[in-house]
């Protein structure tokens, strides 16, 4: 993978939403493929490229936290947007939160840190001029100051990640995972979204070995659909 | 991990078939409901007679549980069981519902359907007793009417079993059951009621990683205190903003019918309410759901025995407590858990779940998975942080009991766990059984309760010194001095000292005035002391001066002794008082105030009135636990 990239991405919490808990949220034990996916969208994508997430490093105990937050009930639907784009207007189109209250609570994760292992591949969509090294350049340009497209996020947009790009001959961050706690089987977990089939989610099993998840890659038979 | 824990718990229930009725799991396609009337047919389809079926054991009669074919789930439509319902579907007859004649409509299109080819007996006897059926039949002496809106079932006239558990209806069921699997693209339209779990195509099931239909609508779960009456789902989509990329309902997570079958089976027969269940306690809102993996099926009963005394164990039952007791000294030792009962093994997995409800809808507060070593170690840790001298409790309180302490006491009615802040709850138990640490609102809603009740009960004190405890071992504070369990003279901490001069300036103004004042200067200076110490304690000091010199004409020997020991306490105090006290401080300063105020007087003099106090309002803690 001589064209991969590493990320430090932590945060003070996280919510990696399981899909069968969406009403009351529980976060899984630890970062799903596509919420890397997602930090590293937000710093550098351009339809000419796909990242795929190899490798995500456990670097602090799995911790959770429960809260309860005041939400809503419901969307304002697609058609009523389209309508108001038609009419020019925008009357009518609102969404009327004081009558829509829903309290939800969220099972999150607390204090936690990965290190990305990715690298991407250009899609069909890749002009001539379009190139493994100038899209990584770019990443590393930008992942280095700090750019990005908007603030990468650990799961849902409420909790902000902090990034910093580790360079070749950096090595990882120290791992504060106790030694009891680098192994484990973490069940099924959500590997990412197909999005050219009918947005069908798809899953792979996921284990946490020396703390270490690996990502099998998106085409191999052990993700499932 | 939670749904897929909970489908191989259930795999492992039906593989080792219960022997008792109670314990037993329903196959796929039955669940246990409440049954209350059963009516007998004759042959021809005739009424032969009416009974309940009411379980009279308990105080009043209550609907026995029968298992029968799994109810549809209904909200707003009309969708009729299968040989079986409450009566306005049954029999058209109700007093609360308005469309019983539709209903009945339902149940006997349903029936006229499925077994309009059928030859069994007791099945043609239904079909002829729905046709001849009119509501207005419904009368007594035959019909109670405490029969109405309850479920009842049916039985042919002289057969042991219900007409459900005949194998003739239990081959149609099936055939329903696969019916509706096939034809599920049927069963979509929209706007239309019919009964349907299943959705259109196959999908990953997310708990098993197996090919197949996904589950449009999951099984409801009944027995969680708090939600609505008619059960609540974890898996639910019943509002626009929880669903994703346009998904409805059981898409949006899929999970196979069998599946979703199995884990609402075996979560309903854990949360099942009976006396025999002690795999299941209440917490504040949270009922709390364990089980054990171990290989042999009696470590695993053992390992439930083990953790359900650690939660709701009173310290009425001596036996228990010993029990407990030695487990957690053998275990602070080091040593592993079999040593104390060679039926423990010390791998055996615990598997730990708390479901708070929201409505119709349930959130998971806390999901822990953990070897019996090593949350029996968290256990020990739990009474290690938190035991302080004098002890006011035989076996270490519970979570609940531990949340209780921070409610207000008002005077002559016990605590109430409705006035907890019940996220309080959740994340203390979930320090307890994790070993994190306490959540720090703890500390501070006691040393608030502390200065607004002025009760300072052993129980929160020794709260007090669990929170700074774990903060300074996890934390790795070693520039602060550790909690002492006891009173130790030789701190020189000066919230700890400050807290035991109160206790010592208390106990003078009590010798000097007699015990009848009406107010002493904990009633009113406590709280002041313990937040802003240098407006308070030189003003208390001059007052003392004045006891002292009181109490010298009486009994001089007491005197110079409390003299002696202000002396000694003011000596080591830095050389001004501090300003403020923030809130690990003035819990330091209540902890203090306990352990001096529990010693006693060389004499037996100067005892408190707040031992009292403390038996007091304890004693109505340990009539409340669990």
């Amino acid at each position: 993978m001589s064209y991969g990239i590493r990320l430090h991405v932590w945060g003070d919490r996280a919510c990696f939403t399981r899909p069968e808990m969406k009403g009351e949220r529980v976060s899984y034990d630890v970062m799903t493929p596509s919420a890397a996916r997602g930090i590293l969208d937000a710093i550098h994508w351009k339809p000419a490229i796909r990242w795929h997430v190899d490798r995500i490093h456990v670097l602090r105990p799995i911790r959770f936290e429960s809260l309860r937050r005041n939400e809503v009930g419901s969307k304002i639907p697609v058609n009523n947007i389209t309508r108001a784009m038609k009419a020019g207007s925008t009357a009518g189109l609102a969404n009327m939160v004081d009558e829509d209250r829903q309290q939800r609570a969220s099972t999150i994760l607390r204090d936690v840190s990965y290190v990305i292992e990715a690298h991407f591949e250009l899609t069909a969509k890749a002009g001539s001029e379009d190139s493994v090294g100038k899209h990584l350049d770019i990443f590393n340009r930008r992942a280095r100051k700090g750019q990005c497209f908007h603030a990468p996020c650990l799961g849902v947009r409420e909790f902000p990640a902090s990034y910093s790009l580790l360079e070749s001959n950096d090595s990882l961050p120290e791992s504060a995972l106790p030694a009891g706690a680098r192994d484990r089987e973490l069940g099924w977990m959500l590997h990412d979204i197909d999005f050219e089939q009918g947005q069908t989610p798809r899953f792979f099993r996921a284990v946490l070995v020396d703390g270490v998840i690996e990502i099998p890659s998106w085409n191999s038979p052990e993700v499932k659909s | 991990m939670i749904l897929q824990s909970l489908v191989r718990y259930y795999d492992h229930l039906i593989e080792h078939d219960e022997e008792d009725e109670n314990g037993r799991l329903a196959r796929y396609g039955y669940s246990p409901e409440k049954i209350s009337y059963e009516i007998l047919l004759a042959a021809d389809g005739k009424v032969r007679a009416v009974r309940p079926t009411l379980d009279t054991t308990g105080k009043k009669p209550r609907p026995q549980l029968i298992t029968v074919p799994q109810p549809e789930k209904r909200t707003a439509g009309i969708k009729s069981n299968f040989l079986w319902d409450k009566t306005s579907y049954v029999l058209g007859v109700s007093a609360s519902s308005k469309r019983a004649d539709r209903e009945h409509a339902a149940f006997k299109a349903l029936h006229f359907d499925a077994l309009s080819d059928e030859t069994d007996a007791g099945l043609c006897a239904l079909v002829a007793f729905l046709r001849h059926w009119q509501p207005e039949q419904f009368q007594s002496p035959l019909f109670p009417d405490e029969m109405t809106d309850t479920n009842v079932v049916f039985r042919l006239e002289g057969e042991n079993r219900y007409l459900h558990d005949r194998p003739a209806a239990q081959a149609v069921r099936a055939r329903l059951l696969s019916d509706a699997s096939l034809s599920g693209a049927g069963g979509e339209a929209r706007g239309g009621r019919v009964a349907c779990l299943e959705s259109v195509g196959t999908a990953t099931c997310l708990v098993t990683g197996a090919q197949a239909r996904p589950a449009r609508l999951h099984p409801v779960i009944k027995g969680v205190a708090g939600a609505q009456s008619s059960g609540a789902s974890i898996v639910s989509f019943n509002q626009n903003a929880f669903t994703s990329f346009g998904k409805e309902q059981g898409d949006n997570a899929p999970v196979s019918e069998q599946a979703a079958f199995a884990y609402t089976t075996v979560l309903n027969h854990l949360l099942r309410r009976s006396p025999d269940n002690r795999q299941r306690i209440q917490i504040g809102d949270i009922s709390v759901v364990f089980w054990a993996e171990a290989t042999s099926g009696e470590a695993a009963a053992a390992a439930e025995d083990l953790i359900s005394s650690f939660f709701s164990g009173g310290p009425d039952d001596a036996a228990e407590t010993d029990k407990v007791r030695e487990v957690l000294e053998t275990v602070s030792k080091g040593r592993p858990i079999d040593r104390v009962s060679s039926s423990l093994d010390p791998r055996s997995r615990i598997f730990v779940l708390g479901l708070a409800p929201n409505a119709s809808r349930l959130s998971v507060r806390f999901w822990l998975v953990d070897s019996l070593q090593s949350l029996v170690e968290k256990l020990a840790w739990h009474e290690h942080d938190l035991r302080i001298e004098p002890r006011s409790w035989t076996m270490p309180p519970t979570a609940r009991r531990l949340v209780l302490a921070t409610v207000p006491n008002r005077d002559g009615t016990k605590p109430k766990v409705e006035d907890a802040i019940q996220n309080l709850i959740g994340e203390t138990l979930r320090a307890i059984l994790t070993g994190g640490q306490y959540p720090l609102s703890l500390l501070s809603n006691t040393v608030m309760r502390i200065r607004s009740d002025g009760n300072l009960s052993g129980l929160r004190a020794a709260l007090c010194k669990a929170v700074l405890t774990r903060r300074h071992r996890l934390l790795k504070q070693s520039f602060h001095e550790e909690i002492p369990v006891s009173l130790d003279i030789q701190s020189t901490q000066p919230a700890y000292l400050l807290g035991r001069l109160f206790a010592v300036l208390e106990q003078t103004q009590r010798n000097a005035l007699g015990g009848q004042v009406n107010a002493t200067i904990r009633d009113r200076y406590y709280g002041a002391a313990s937040a802003t110490p240098a407006s308070i304690f030189p003003m208390l000091l001059r007052n003392t001066q004045n006891h002292l010199s009181k109490l010298g004409k009486e009994k001089k020997g007491l005197a110079i002794y409390l003299e002696q020991q202000i002396g000694s306490i003011i000596n080591g105090l830095p050389p001004q008082f501090p300003r403020s006290f923030k809130i690990e401080d003035q819990g330091r300063f209540a902890i203090g105030y306990y352990h001096q105020s529990q010693a006693r007087s060389p004499k037996g003099e100067g005892t408190l009135a707040d031992d009292v106090d403390s038996q007091n309002s304890d004693g109505a803690e340990q009539g409340e636990s669990a």
